[in-house]
C-alpha cells in the first residue's frame, strides 16, 4: 500500500517537476547570450547520449565503448530520411531512434553472450570501423557528408529568434522527454529487472527474469537514445559526416557517464556540462599559462583523463553520491 | 524504499542542477549584437583561425598559425595596419567538424573577432558555413585553404573567399598538360571517390582527357594493400603516364607500392597529395619521388632566388624560431601578407562589410607570392586560378621543368585553358604592403 502510494507520489512529483524545468530552461534561453545557448544545446545532446550509457551500463550492467557508432547510425538515418524521403524534421528524429534501436537490437542479440571486456572490445571495434563505412558508399556523401538542415526557426517566434536558440529548444525538449521516459522506464518492472541483472545475473535468472531478453531490450533502448543524440548532434553542426563521430566521442560519453555517476539519471547533466566545458576551460587555461603549442594542444585530453581517473578513485557513484553521504552523516 | 526516496530527491536535484548550471552561464547576459565593429579597437584588430593542432591532420597544418603570427608580428613591429596591431586568436579544431563549429562559435561570439582567416578542411568548413552561418552574420571568412568548388558560390557563401584554385581548374590544367607533353601515351588516373574526385573527373572531362584506365578509392581506404590493387589495374591496362589525384597518404602509398612492384610509369601528382615534406613525413623515400611531376601555384619553398620566398625565409628565421620552411609556412605567410593588404584596403575605419567589399574591388591587385593571378571580383570569390608543373629532384624539391615557371590558367567552367602572361606585383619594400 505504502509502496503504491510512494510510486504515485513519485510520478506526481515528476509530472510537476519536468514542466517546471522546461519553463526554467525556456526563461534562461531568453536571457543568456548566443554562445551559451549554443553550448546549452550541446549539453542537451550529451545529456541524451549519457542517459543512453546510464541505462545500459548503470542499470543492465553491459559496457559499450561503441555508442559513438550508434550515434552515427541515428544521424545517418535521420539525414537520409530527410534527403531521400523529404520527411518533416520531427519524423527524421523518430527515424533516427528506430534505425539505431533496430541496429542496437541486432548488435545486442549478437553481443548477448559477451560480457565485460569482450563486450567492450566488440563495441569499440564498431566505434572505430563503422563511421568510416560512410566513405565507401557514394549516397552517404563521403567525407564531405550530407547537410542536415532542420530549417530556420518558425517565423512566429520573431526575427530575433536565433538559429542556435532553435537548436537549443529542440535538443532541450528532447533531453527532457528522454529523461522523463527513462525515469518512468527505470521505475517500471523493466528497470527492476535490469538492476537485478546487473547485481547478479544468476539470481535474476532464478527469479524468473529472462536474462538474454532483458539484456537485448536494454541494448535496444539504449541504442535508440544514442541514435537520437546522434541526430541532435548532427543538427547542431548541420552536417552528417564520418569525422563528426570519431572514436573519441564514444570515450567522451562514457567519461561523461562516469562523471555523472553511472547509476544516476540526474547526474547526466553534470557529465554533459563538464564535457562541453572542458574545451573552453582548457582553452582559457592555455591562454593564461602560455607555454608551448605541444603542451596547450594536449591539455583537453589530459584534463579529461585526469577527471576520469579522479572520478573513479574518489566518487565512483558520482558527485551527487558524495553530497548525499555528507548529508547523511550530518544527520 | 531507498531507491524511491533517492528518486524523489533526484528530481529536485535535477531541477536545481539544470537551473544552476545554466544560470551560472547566464551572468554575461546581453542584447542582440550587431557585428559592425567587432574585433576592432583604436589600437588593435582581432582575427581568428581554427586549425588542426592535434589529431591526424595536425602534421604540417599545425605550423600554419605560428607562421602567420610571425608575419603579423613583423608588421606590428613596423606600425601595424593604420596604427592597429594585428592579433590572431588560434583555436584547435583537431580536424573534427564538431570542434570546428564549436571553436568558430567561440571566435565569433566570445572573442568577437573581426574576421576568420585561413580555415581548412572541406567537411569542417561546410559544417561551419552551415551551422555558424558566417555569411548571414556578415563575418568575413578569408583565404580558405581548400579547392572544393562548392565554396565558389558567392551567393551561398557571401563572405567566403577561397585562396586555392578549385580542383576542377587543377584537373583541367593537368588535362591540357597531358595533351601537350604526352600525346599518344596511355593514360591512367587514380582518384578519390567523393566530391574531391568528382571535381577532378569534371575537370578532365572539360579538358577532353581520355584515360585508358581509371581507378577510384574510398577516402580512408588507402594502404599498401589497396595500392597494390591500383597498381595491378594500371599495369594490366598498360598505363604509361599516371595521374594521382588524391591525398598525400594515398599518393605516398601509390608511389611506394609501384616502386616495390617494379611498375615504372611517369607519375603526375595533384597539388593536394604532392607536398614533398608531407610525403617524406608519411614515409616516402626521396628516391621514389624523384622524376615525378607535381603542380603548384606558389614558387618552390626552396627557391631562394624568388624575392617573396627569400623575404619570408628571413621572417621565418627572425620571428618564427627558424621552423622548417616548407609549403605550409609559405602558404601561411603569404596568407598573412594578403590579410594585411585586405585590412588596409578596408580603410582607416574598417568594417566587416567594408572588408568584403574591399576584397571584391581590390583583391585582384594584391601583392602575393602566387605565380598565378588572383581573381577576386564582385561575385568571384576564388583566388588563384592556375598552376605550373615541375619535377621532383633527388632531394624532393619541386623544380620547374625547363627552369622557369610557366603557369597555365583557366576557370571552373567551360572556359579555355591558356598559358598565363600574368606578372605578379613586385614584393612591397621590406615586405610591408603600402596599398
Amino acid at each position: 500500500m505504502r509502496n503504491l502510494f510512494g510510486h504515485s507520489s513519485r510520478r506526481l512529483k515528476a509530472a510537476i517537476a519536468f514542466p517546471v524545468i522546461g519553463v526554467v530552461l525556456f526563461i534562461i534561453s531568453n536571457r543568456v547570450d548566443e554562445l551559451r545557448v549554443y553550448q546549452g544545446a550541446n549539453v542537451a545532446v550529451y545529456v541524451v547520449a549519457i542517459i543512453s550509457i546510464i541505462l545500459l551500463t548503470g542499470y543492465s550492467g553491459q559496457i559499450s565503448l561503441g555508442h559513438g557508432a550508434l550515434m552515427a547510425v541515428g544521424a545517418y538515418a535521420a539525414v537520409l530520411s530527410q534527403v531521400y524521403w523529404h520527411l518533416p524534421i520531427i519524423l527524421t528524429f523518430v527515424v533516427a531512434v528506430l534505425a539505431a534501436a533496430g541496429f542496437g537490437a541486432i548488435l545486442g542479440t549478437a553481443a548477448g553472450r559477451l560480457t565485460g571486456p569482450y563486450l567492450a572490445g566488440t563495441t569499440l571495434a564498431l566505434a572505430v570501423g563503422l563511421p568510416s563505412l560512410a566513405n565507401q558508399f557514394g549516397f552517404l556523401g563521403g567525407e564531405q557528408g550530407l547537410n542536415y538542415d532542420v530549417g530556420l526557426p518558425p517565423t512566429w517566434l520573431g526575427a530575433d529568434f536565433t538559429q542556435y536558440k532553435w537548436f537549443f529548444w529542440i535538443s532541450a525538449l528532447a533531453a527532457l522527454m528522454v529523461t522523463w521516459l527513462s525515469f518512468n522506464l527505470l521505475g517500471s518492472h523493466y528497470g527492476r529487472n535490469w538492476r537485478a541483472l546487473r547485481s547478479n545475473p544468476t539470481a535474476a535468472a532464478l527469479m524468473g527474469i529472462h536474462v538474454g531478453r532483458s539484456k537485448v531490450l536494454a541494448f535496444t533502448v539504449s541504442s535508440g537514445l544514442a541514435g537520437l543524440s546522434g541526430a541532435l548532434l548532427a543538427m547542431t553542426i548541420s552536417l552528417v559526416t564520418p569525422s563528426a563521430f570519431p572514436t573519441s566521442l564514444s570515450f567522451s560519453i562514457v567519461t561523461g557517464a562516469v562523471l555523472a555517476g553511472v547509476t544516476l539519471l540526474t547526474g547526466s547533466i553534470v557529465g554533459a556540462v563538464v564535457l562541453v566545458a572542458i574545451p573552453e576551460i582548457t582553452g582559457a587555461l592555455a591562454t593564461h599559462l602560455g607555454g608551448s603549442e605541444k603542451v596547450t594542444s594536449n591539455l583537453p585530453g589530459l584534463l579529461t583523463s585526469v577527471l576520469l581517473i579522479v572520478a573513479v578513485l574518489l566518487f565512483p557513484n558520482g558527485p551527487q553520491a558524495i553530497m548525499k553521504r555528507t548529508r547523511k552523516s550530518s544527520h | 524504499m531507498f531507491g524511491q526516496r533517492r528518486s524523489k530527491r533526484n528530481i529536485f536535484a535535477l531541477a536545481t542542477l539544470a537551473a544552476g548550471a545554466l544560470a551560472v552561464t547566464a551572468l554575461p547576459a546581453q542584447a542582440f549584437n550587431v557585428h559592425t565593429t567587432d574585433g576592432v579597437t583604436p589600437t588593435t584588430i582581432k582575427l581568428g583561425i581554427t586549425i588542426p593542432l592535434t589529431g591526424s591532420a595536425a602534421p604540417g597544418y599545425s605550423k600554419i598559425p605560428a607562421a602567420m603570427i610571425a608575419y603579423f608580428n613583423y608588421v606590428n613591429d613596423n606600425g601595424g595596419v593604420n596604427g592597429r596591431k594585428i592579433q590572431l586568436v588560434v583555436k584547435d579544431d583537431a580536424y573534427l567538424p564538431t570542434l570546428a563549429v564549436a571553436k568558430t562559435n567561440e571566435l565569433i561570439l566570445k572573442d568577437k573577432v573581426f574576421a576568420v582567416i585561413g580555415a581548412l578542411g572541406t567537411a569542417n568548413h561546410i559544417a561551419v558555413s552551415k551551422s555558424v552561418n558566417l555569411g548571414r552574420r556578415g563575418v568575413p571568412d578569408l583565404f580558405l585553404n581548400t579547392g572544393f568548388s562548392g565554396f565558389a558560390d558567392a551567393k551561398k557563401y557571401p563572405t567566403t573567399f577561397s585562396l586555392f584554385p578549385s580542383y576542377v581548374m587543377e584537373a583541367k590544367i593537368m588535362g591540357q598538360y597531358l595533351k601537350d607533353k604526352f600525346p599518344g601515351k596511355k593514360l591512367g588516373l587514380i582518384y578519390q571517390a567523393d566530391d574531391f574526385g568528382t571535381d577532378a573527373l569534371a575537370g578532365f572531362k572539360q579538358a577532353g582527357t581520355n584515360f585508358a584506365v581509371k581507378v577510384s578509392y574510398a577516402s580512408g581506404s588507402q594502404s599498401a594493400q589497396t595500392a597494390a590493387g591500383w597498381v595491378s589495374k594500371l599495369k594490366a591496362a598498360g598505363a604509361e603516364v599516371v595521374v594521382m589525384f588524391g591525398v598525400t597518404t594515398a599518393s605516398g602509398a601509390a608511389l611506394a607500392t609501384s616502386a616495390a612492384l617494379g611498375y615504372k610509369a611517369q607519375w603526375i601528382l595533384g597539388s593536394v597529395g604532392g607536398d614533398a615534406t608531407t610525403l617524406k613525413a608519411v614515409g616516402v623515400p626521396a628516391v621514389v619521388l624523384t622524376g615525378a611531376i607535381g603542380a603548384s601555384f606558389l614558387p618552390a619553398p626552396t627557391d631562394t632566388s624568388d624575392p617573396y620566398v627569400a623575404f619570408f625565409q628571413g621572417i621565418n628565421t627572425k620571428y618564427n624560431g627558424g621552423a622548417v620552411f616548407d609549403n605550409n609556412v609559405l602558404v601561411a605567410m603569404n596568407t598573412a601578407m594578403m590579410t594585411v593588404q585586405a585590412l588596409r584596403a578596408a580603410g582607416a575605419n574598417p568594417t566587416q562589410k567594408g572588408l568584403v567589399a574591399a576584397l571584391e574591388s581590390k583583391g585582384s591587385t594584391f601583392a602575393s607570392a602566387g605565380l598565378a593571378p588572383l581573381n577576386y571580383a564582385k561575385g568571384v570569390h576564388v583566388g588563384y586560378n592556375g598552376y605550373w608543373f615541375g619535377s621532383y629532384n633527388s632531394s624532393g624539391e619541386l623544380k620547374p621543368i625547363g627552369g622557369d615557371y610557366s603557369v597555365y590558367t583557366t576557370d571552373s567552367g567551360a572556359g579555355a585553358i591558356a598559358k598565363s602572361t600574368y606578372v605578379r606585383p613586385a614584393l612591397p619594400a621590406n615586405g610591408l604592403p603600402t596599398n
